[in-house]
């Protein structure tokens, strides 16, 4: 089949067009060997541009086409589509980037920036008239899906799987389900305590016929792929091994100790937040009638980089409740309470918008506020966190009931010691610019949620990545926040980033929807662009298993016939399915056995002489 | 049981909310008000924190949304009524006339360039940019259809011009097209319509609408965009001068109990922050100031984002709210602020104001209709914040991105593919 | 008297998240950086000593761009009255304008035995009672005109006589009283609350006593007294307090009264009183359209209009002048023959600027100032 080559090069706005002299791109382009059609767009991923490419494929009877635009990663489905309904195998399009390649790099020199593009294109055509159609193949899924973690959004998440109709394993490490929510003595959300809040999920999902429960059990391996996976799962009865089409990761996190932060590990009475609810659950409440938090403990630039997110408010929600709670006998001494007058909330509207002056109206978000109790709440904090609706009505009711604010900057943080048998906080009261000090019975940390320590061994097994902070890496932060870049994976909840139990659920649903999209299909359409082991040429060294990041590498003991010898040996075998077209078994092979689809030796070295105008005799590469 | 779903704003939310119900054999409707698909996110320059253009990664997503053959787009549509129950509900759409066949119709732009009636602004530009009585509101719309504002076309009010139809190849233009009302049968319905930008001028202390070189963020966003009205050059309004110093005011109109929005928009600490890098990256010299009551970096690499702003943008973070006054001379607007209880000034070139989203107007109508509590500032609520946050009073119909409360992209493509979860479980049949 | 942390919970002042937008909005601080309104709460609330003894208590207008800026509406205005209160029972003593006469004339006030001639200004043509159902509380306006006799382009008698011609043509005789004293509104924030009930008390007696129900007022300070400190001190009370403007509309409304259309360019200045304590912003406007005057704003207006300067006659610094001039300069600025403001207190702190000594040529700051009483009275048909 002759090549018949047809190039767009695209504008995107002045994001190319801006640098690069595209009119004079595609004049060249039309010069170059194979081609027959070259035209610019101004956006060719709007629906105008990939008209123009329809059109062109029926009226210039293209068998080839390049799209010289922006980056294949986001557009490369759309123009692959575009050909497919044009009726052109879509492995018979090229992408050329020369946005992020070409013309962002060189925004300071256009002229250099166009004949870059030029070149860039001439690669592509030159490999473009070697490209070959390729078919994907269909895998069928198990309709059942996996789900790691037994917390809210484990729970959500197979609740949700199950009331769309599929079996759902559940796997929690411990031997009861509620996850980091069992150590929550109360939540802002519902004042009410933790396990007692999310007792109705609790229930359903154990009275729920599709849900398989398995408490007390960790996965303990993993094999297979999008819609063929299978797990063991090791629980206290032995091992279990299952298929499943999809998984889900909800395995939660843990509260972060900041040892050697403001005395903690030094004092006793220094604890962190999390103790402090563990303390209110078991009853144990500290006998203090004067408390001091202090946020950001360890997070944002101290320990570790970020922001917690739920700190804040709940730190705001444990203040509140110090307020409410009943002074401990020795604060009785102390300066008798201020009792409160009677709030009155209709200070403001009054006929003709006059107001009263002197009582004010209640902000919005306070409630009758319970006579206070007599401890004093102060809450040192780098900037108080409270985004979004419920939170931030909260924060001005805590100011409203007397929980005091003081701001600290990272740089002169409060500092924690010992007086005689007291503890001290001294601090820098940043708007009045003076040194101050306080004597709290107790200090409350507020640390940040971190990953759990099994997290690195599970991401392992599932092969898929964990980032800076440690946390599961989503497949794209904007636009896939619940898949992760392996097929057939997802994430929700605090596995992913600290979130409150609310969007922990919504999460959760998300990743249910995610998980069970190929299980409603049926089957996955994989790449095509996979490696392809030559027998001939494979002598079964084995290099290419062992650095195969997908693992979709076989060895197995294969017959040869050469003549009237045949003998067993060992050859490798890639699994299409499986493989996701890196190319590493390609560079690690010694032997030249492997090639990958579409990105074949000789497309390369064509594109290569396209560019240094060097022939490389293919002998040469095939060895 | 209709095994059909509908979504109402196709907005980021929408149309991921739509393409998971349709990737799950799910037949979806998708009503959007404006003549394309693409809600804010299309409107944005780039995204936090990765600085990844806006429209080139939604392009794709609206690309796929109005090619899967399981959507049904219904742009420049409006939901009037939604009446039944769960798994069978009947809902009126008043399909408006665009006075262009979406069939015919190749979006070419030969009608725009031939339409005398120029300088319309442009409700996609905010205002910085116009466009013609017949006009696609912007380069990457979907569907890539022209649409005639019947206000403002002469043919339509005037009976005059009709020089579109005659430069019209396809014989697209139809000036007798009629609003038609469409009905609808699904068995769930996931509402996703958004936000607004709350005007600031009525908060007078800070200047918009009197200095002109005070913009609201949303301004700003089209302002740098490369497909924007100034193709990304950064003019001043006052006198088309490229600003060399930015500053940055939060919270306007948001945590503010005096204007009723008490509550904290999420977002706007961050897309400040990105708004500063970006004006970093366009010229080296632009310095910018920010001016904030707490800086709020709680999202999934917010915190380094917002240090890296620092540190490698020169990103100047003041603890202050800040108001604004004028240079009478040049136009320059003098920012006020304090600084441990002491005003202090800054001459700036522009002034970007964090302008408080609000829920739309029409969502509050629309959930008034069909019986969707509302908190009192007019974001849609759940019936159980805890444990159902996207399921609304009423059984079917489920919730998600920024109409029900303040949040960012990724919050918002969660919650549609949450939504979408609910939606679906609707469908199954036992 | 109240304690701090009272004072902390009535004012809202705990509220404050220290976000320092009432310094950005302040005329004072905007004159003066070393003053701020929440450097005084924000100390209050870190428990700070001594604030009573802290001069900038007696240093803010209590104009309350600050509470109506405040996104959390802290009363800041409210906190320094409370603080004043303080200062006074510690023996701190105010520097006052005119060497305290004002203050001195209301607490003499107070005795139940002083005897006033306080009506003379009531022409013969001008119709008054003694019982009725309308009371006109006339305030300070016979006193001052004799204190500021000499201040040139200041009539204040004039607002009292031309209230009453308003009344009389609309076919209202209002009670006017010889037995009137001082409202109280410049002790109250000059820290002698006690002194204030007793004045009220006197008040209150005096108009239970003429049969009125409705009390209509010319003067924004003597409403806000009897409009939110009497009905705060004494519990809610039967009448209705109103501004005149506020009267003045509804007579138009009800077509009571009419105009020569005078056609003539004014501009209106915001008493804070009026505008920002009670939030009557658009009665006088609609009144003064209504007259056929053509009303052009000024840049700072309604809840934003600039302050005159000194309130209680216990602000009065050097700043005070640059501020009041700036006010002229902007009031000249909009083209205008003449500067309409309700409040006489405005009126005497404005004129105060013009008449002495100025950094600039006379004339970029000197425009006529006129009540708007006196001028709705002209206008009259």
């Amino acid at each position: 089949m002759e090549p018949r080559i047809g190039v767009f090069v695209c504008h995107c706005g002045v994001n190319i067009g801006g640098f690069v002299d595209v009119p004079n791109v595609v004049e060249y382009v039309k010069t170059l060997p194979n081609v027959v059609y070259a035209g610019r767009n101004l956006y060719t991923c709007a629906d105008d541009g990939l008209s123009a490419i329809k059109n062109a494929i029926k009226e210039h009877n293209l068998n080839r086409v390049i799209v010289a635009s922006c980056t294949p990663r986001t557009h490369a489905p759309l123009f692959r589509r575009t050909c497919e309904e044009a009726g052109l195998n879509k492995y018979l399009f090229e992408f050329v980037n020369i946005r992020e390649h070409c013309s962002w790099v060189h925004m300071k020199e256009p002229e250099r920036a166009t004949e870059k593009a030029k070149k860039l294109i001439e690669m592509g055509v030159a490999k473009a008239a070697l490209l070959e159609p390729q078919e994907e193949v269909r895998v069928p899924v198990e309709p059942r899906a996996l789900v790691l973690g037994g917390g809210v959004a484990g729970m959500s998440a197979a609740l949700s799987l199950a009331n769309q109709g599929y079996e759902t394993h559940l796997v929690e490490k411990e031997d009861k389900l509620g996850g980091f929510v069992r150590n929550l003595h109360t939540l802002y959300q519902t004042g009410k305590g933790g396990i007692e809040s999310i007792n109705p999920l609790i229930e359903k999902v154990m009275a729920n016929k599709k849900i398989k429960l398995f408490t007390s059990s960790m996965l303990k391996n993993l094999t297979g792929y999008i819609g063929n996976y299978e797990a063991t799962i090791a629980g206290k009865e032995g091992e279990t091994k299952t298929k499943f089409g999809t998984i889900i990761v909800a395995t939660g996190a843990l509260e972060y100790k900041p040892v050697g932060l403001y005395g903690y590990g030094e004092y006793q009475n220094v604890i962190t937040l999390g103790e402090f609810e563990k303390m209110e659950i078991e009853g144990k409440f500290p006998s203090a009638k004067n408390v001091a938090f202090i946020n950001c403990a360890g997070s944002r630039g101290q320990a570790l980089e970020y922001c917690s997110r739920i700190c804040c408010t709940n730190v705001i929600k444990s203040a509140m409740k110090l307020l409410e709670a009943k002074a401990p006998e020795a604060a009785a001494t102390l300066a008798a309470s201020i009792p409160e007058a009677p709030r009155e909330e209709e200070a403001v509207a009054e006929e003709g918008g006059r107001r009263r002056r002197r009582r004010r109206e209640a902000p919005a978000g306070a409630a009758a506020a319970p006579p206070p109790s007599g401890i004093d709440v102060t809450v040192f904090n780098r900037g108080i966190t409270t985004y979004g609706i419920e939170r931030e009505l909260l924060y001005n009711a805590a100011r409203e009931r007397g929980v005091k604010f003081v701001k600290f900057i990272p740089e002169n943080p409060p500092k924690v010691s010992r007086e005689g048998d007291k503890l001290a906080i001294s601090y820098y009261h940043e708007t009045l610019k003076m040194e101050r000090k306080m004597n709290p019975d107790l200090i409350i940390l507020a640390a940040p949620l971190v990953q759990r320590p099994e997290a690195e061994e599970l991401s392992k097994m599932l092969k898929v990545p964990l980032g800076r902070d440690k946390f599961f890496f989503e497949a794209h932060v904007k636009l896939r926040p619940l898949d992760f870049a392996t097929d057939g994976i997802y994430l929700c909840g605090t596995a992913h980033a600290p979130v409150f139990i609310d969007e922990a659920i919504y999460q959760a649903y998300g990743a249910a929807s995610r998980a069970s999209i190929p299980l409603a299909r049926g089957y996955v359409q994989t790449e095509a662009i996979t490696a392809v082991v030559d027998d001939k040429k494979c002598i079964g060294c084995g290099s290419c298993y062992g650095v195969c990041p997908y693992h979709a590498i076989e060895l197995s003991e294969k017959e040869v016939s050469l003549e009237e010898v045949s003998l067993k040996t060992r050859k490798s075998y890639v699994n299409p399915a499986v493989c996701k077209g890196c190319g590493t078994c390609v560079v690690i092979c010694p032997t030249g056995a492997i090639a990958q689809r579409n990105f074949t030796m000789p497309q390369i070295m064509a594109a290569i002489k396209a560019f240094s105008g060097i022939p490389v005799p293919l002998e040469v590469l095939a060895l | 049981m209709v095994n059909k779903a509908l979504i109402i704003g196709a907005g980021v939310a929408g149309i991921q909310a739509s393409l998971d119900l349709a990737d799950k054999g799910i037949e979806v409707y998708v009503v959007e008000k404006e003549p394309s698909i693409g809600g804010r996110m299309s409107q944005l320059d780039k995204t936090f924190p990765t600085n990844d253009c806006s429209i080139c990664i939604l392009a794709p997503k609206m690309a796929d949304c109005f090619g899967h053959p399981n959507i049904n787009v219904l742009t420049y549509s409006e939901v009037q009524d939604v009446a039944g129950k769960a798994g069978d509900f009947k809902v009126k759409v008043l399909k408006k006339a665009r006075h262009v066949d979406e069939e015919k119709c190749t979006g070419c732009g030969d009608c725009m360039a031939k339409c005398p009636v120029k300088n319309i602004p442009n409700k996609f530009e905010m205002g910085l940019g116009t466009r013609r009585a017949i006009y696609l509101p912007f380069l990457q719309a979907v569907p890539r259809v022209a649409t005639i504002d019947a206000e403002k076309c002469l043919y339509l009010t005037q009976g005059k011009c009709g020089n579109c139809a005659k430069i019209c190849q396809r014989g697209a233009i139809l000036y007798d097209q009629k609003d038609e009302t469409v009905e609808l049968n699904v068995g769930a319905i996931i509402i996703a319509t958004g936000y607004d930008v709350w005007d600031p001028t009525p908060a007078s202390e800070y200047g918009y609408g009197k200095y002109p070189n005070v913009y609201t963020a949303m301004e700003y966003e089209r302002l740098i965009c490369a497909a924007g009205p100034t193709q990304g050059h950064m003019e001043r309004r006052s006198d088309q001068k490229r600003p060399q110093k930015i500053a940055f005011i939060q919270c306007v109109g948001s945590r503010n109990v005096q204007l009723e929005h008490p509550y904290c928009c999420s977002v706007c600490c961050m897309h400040s922050t990105k708004e500063a890098i970006l004006a970093r990256e366009h010229h080296d010299d632009i310095e910018s100031f920010i001016f904030y009551k707490d800086l709020r970096t709680f999202g999934k690499g917010f915190n380094e984002y917002m240090e890296r702003a620092k540190k490698d943008y020169g990103v100047v973070y003041t603890n202050s709210d800040a108001t604004v006054q004028e240079n009478p001379e040049n136009h320059n607007p003098i920012v006020v602020y304090d600084v441990a209880g002491h005003p202090e000034k800054k001459e700036v070139d522009i002034v970007v104001l964090a302008t408080t989203l609000i829920p739309r107007p029409e969502t509050r109508k629309l959930a008034e209709k069909i019986g969707i509590s509302m908190d009192k500032f007019g974001f849609l609520e759940s019936v159980d914040k805890l444990l159902a946050p996207l399921d609304t009073r009423v059984p079917g119909i489920f919730l998600a991105g920024y109409c029900h409360e303040p949040m960012d992209i990724p919050e918002a493509v969660a919650q549609a593919s949450g939504a979408a979860a609910r939606a679906a479980e609707v469908m199954v049949v036992e | 008297m109240v304690t701090i942390d009272e004072l902390i919970k009535d004012t809202g002042a705990y509220d404050c998240v220290e976000c320092g937008k009432c310094t950005t909005v302040c005329p004072i601080s905007n004159a003066n950086p070393k003053f701020a309104p929440r450097l005084i709460v924000v100390k209050a609330m870190a428990g700070l000593e001594g604030l009573a003894q802290e001069p900038d208590i007696w240093t803010c207008t209590t104009c309350e761009t600050c509470s109506d800026m405040c996104p959390y509406k802290v009363m800041y205005s409210e906190f320094i009255r409370g603080l004043r209160v303080e200062a006074v029972s510690l023996g701190v003593k105010p520097r006052c304008s005119q060497h305290g006469l004002m203050q001195n004339m209301m607490r003499m006030m107070t005795n139940p035995g002083i005897k006033q001639n306080r009506l003379k200004w009531v022409t013969p043509e001008l119709k008054i009672a003694d019982k009725g159902e309308v009371f006109y509380f006339t305030g300070c306006l016979p006193q001052m005109s004799i204190i500021f006799e000499d201040r040139e382009g200041v009539n204040l008698l004039g607002i009292a006589q031309s209230a009453v011609k308003i009344f009389n043509r609309a076919g209202i005789t209002p009670v006017v009283s010889n037995q009137e004293v001082c409202c109280g509104h410049d002790l109250n924030w000059a820290g002698d609350e006690k002194n204030v009930e007793k004045l009220m008390k006197i008040n209150l007696d005096m108009i239970k006593n003429s049969g009125a129900k409705k009390v209509v007022f010319s003067c924004p300070e003597c409403l806000r007294t009897f409009d939110v400190d009497y009905q705060d001190m004494a519990g809610d009370l039967d009448y209705e307090f109103m501004h005149i403007s506020e009267f003045v509309a509804d007579l138009i409304d009800e077509g009571k009264i009419a105009f020569n259309k005078l056609e003539e360019k004014v501009t209106y200045h915001d008493p804070c009183r009026l505008g920002r304590h009670l939030g009557i912003y658009d009665a006088p406007r609609d009144v003064l359209k209504a007259t056929g005057a053509d009303l052009i704003e000024m840049g700072r207006n309604m809840k934003k209009s600039a302050c005159c300067g000194v309130s209680a006659w216990v602000s009065c610094e050097s700043l005070t002048k640059k501020m009041q001039l700036e006010r002229m300069v902007e009031a000249v600025g909009t083209g205008a023959k003449k500067l309409i403001t309700a409040c006489p207190k405005c009126q005497i702190h404005l004129r105060c600027a013009v008449s002495k000594e100025m950094p600039f040529e006379k004339e970029k700051a000197d425009i006529p100032i006129q009540d708007f009483t006196i001028m709705v009275a002209n206008s009259l048909k």
